[in-house]
């Protein structure tokens, strides 16, 4: 096996300083499939109850009034005195009844998700927070960083002023996706303002750190960060939406910890029971190093002659295209024109009427 | 990782994509993507070697995937130059070119010298066309 790659480490004032090597979670498989699926079920774990109260438009005494009145049979309100009276009740196509199926608190609001389904999830989430192309597909403004994954000395977990966390950014080239959130904030539509979801806003950068010394308060209050210890790492932190690619900077102390909390292809994770990383169901999945290869090239066919699917221009009618006629049978150029001639004898023959025929045409 | 991988995972969304066109073509607005259409070949994410051009107001800037970069790198992974802005149409194209000639994504080259040259087209400018003689009615009332 070639030497596993490495990651830079980089100082708080943004340059590179020591490597580690490439933990194995960041190059398991990832499968936008699990994770859609894992997602949606886990994003429905944080729903509350709701339902219509179960006395909405139940709270009448309504009966049907039977046929023969020349009204509908659906129950009405008795009695008199006032506008309810004799008005249609409870149906969901009534006003004043209940809708229809009245939604219920006993709703299925949670779903279970398999442990090995949200762990390929999270593994697969964070393998393509690795890579540079998924991360800037998801929206995030990562041009000028160096590296992904973006590991930063363990120096930053104790950071305790924001006005800290900023300058690191900066540093590391990455404020412009706290910039790109605090842009996107827009007041949001509907109900939800009223709900404590006043606004809405792109995702910022993942700070996953180790050990926290200060390093959440510092950055807490930047917009779109978020921050979250390696040994919790979640789905719905790392593929927000579904969507692969989260930026993530690490701390190197909790880039180091990645192969114990995962383990490695090999070697079972510490903090997880028996368990091992995914492995791919192809090695090699670069489509054309594969149809290249000498191997597929030594078993497949010869390319044959070239051939064309249609080497004329268009197949011609010979009946209806003279010219094609011609080539065909250079006889039929000459049978044409006795036809042609005889043709115009004929008509000319047939114009001299006489006057006398002429005459006996019409009537006296 | 492949790119043939990559392009699976970005080619249902991402967020560059451009579908504003009912039942038109799909668009796309990253960097390194030379006509902006969706498609692998001209993707300028999912392909590691790409082809960029920028104008930076005094220059063309062209920007490349370096051959030996590190599948991880971004910014450094970068490299870039320029076409003067003295040099013409003509003589520009032939320093756009000097990428693909030596077998850097030849495939790119149609696109890139398109883009190239409507970059340099529309940095020149406008002759100054002749003031328009008056004719007719206004003629005569100029003359009197």
């Amino acid at each position: 096996m070639a030497s596993r790659p490495t990651v830079n480490v980089r100082s708080t004032a943004g340059e590179a300083t020591t490597s580690l090597p490439l933990p194995a979670v960041l190059t398991a498989p990832i499968r936008l499939d699990v994770v859609q699926q894992v997602h949606k079920s886990l994003a429905k774990n944080k729903r509350q109850a709701y339902a219509v109260n179960v006395k909405a438009g139940h709270q009448t005494s309504a009966e049907s009034w039977g046929t023969g009145r020349a009204v509908a049979r659906i129950p009405r309100v008795g009695g008199g005195g006032t506008h309810r009276s004799g008005q249609a009740a409870f149906g969901n196509m009534c006003r004043g009844g209940r809708m229809f199926a009245p939604t219920k608190t006993w709703r299925k609001w949670h779903v279970k998700v398999n442990q090995n389904q949200r762990r390929f999830a999270v593994v697969s989430a964070l393998a393509a927070s690795a890579l540079p192309s998924l991360v800037l597909a998801r929206g995030h403004r990562i041009e000028q960083i160096e590296e992904v994954p973006l590991v930063v000395s363990s120096a930053v977990e104790s950071l305790v002023k924001t006005k800290e966390a900023v300058t690191l950014l900066k540093s590391l080239n990455a404020y412009a996706d706290v910039v790109k959130v605090s842009t996107s904030r827009k007041l949001r539509a509907g109900k939800g303002k009223l709900r404590n979801r006043r606004h809405r806003q792109r995702r910022g950068p993942l700070i996953v750190y180790n050990e926290d010394k200060g390093i959440v308060k510092a950055f807490r209050n930047l917009p779109g960060v978020e921050l979250v210890n390696v040994r919790r790492l979640n789905l719905l932190q790392l593929a927000p939406g579904g969507h692969l690619g989260r930026f993530v900077i690490w701390t190197e102390s909790a880039f180091g910890l990645l192969d114990e909390v995962f383990g490695t292809f090999e070697k079972a994770a510490v903090y997880k029971k028996d368990y091992l990383l995914p492995t791919a169901k192809i090695s090699n999945p670069d489509v054309t190093r594969l149809i290249n290869s000498s191997e597929i090239q030594a078993v497949v066919r010869p390319a044959g002659p070239k051939t064309q699917k249609r080497p004329w221009t268009q197949k011609k009618n010979p009946l209806t295209n003279k010219a094609v006629l011609f080539r065909l049978n250079p006889y039929a150029k000459a049978y044409r024109k006795q036809q042609l001639e005889k043709k115009s004898e004929k008509s000319k023959k047939e114009k001299a009427a006489g006057e006398a025929f002429l005459g006996t045409l019409f009537a006296p | 990782m492949s790119s043939d991988l990559q392009w699976l995972l970005i080619r249902k969304y991402n967020s560059f994509m451009v579908k504003k066109v009912p039942e038109g073509p799909v668009f796309s607005r990253e960097a390194g993507n030379l006509p902006n259409l969706h498609s692998y070949k001209y993707s300028g994410l999912a392909n590691s070697k790409t082809v960029a051009v920028a104008d930076t107001g005094s220059n063309v800037q062209i920007t490349y995937t370096k051959k030996s970069a590190s599948p991880h790198a971004v910014n450094s992974a970068k490299a870039t130059y320029s076409i003067r802005s003295r040099s013409g149409p003509r003589r520009s194209l032939g320093v756009a070119a000097k990428l693909t000639k030596r077998g850097y994504r030849a495939d790119l080259r149609p696109v890139l010298l398109a883009r190239v040259s409507a970059l340099s087209a529309s940095k020149k400018e406008p002759k100054s066309r002749p003031a328009k003689k008056p004719r007719g009615k206004k003629a005569k009332a100029a003359t009197a």
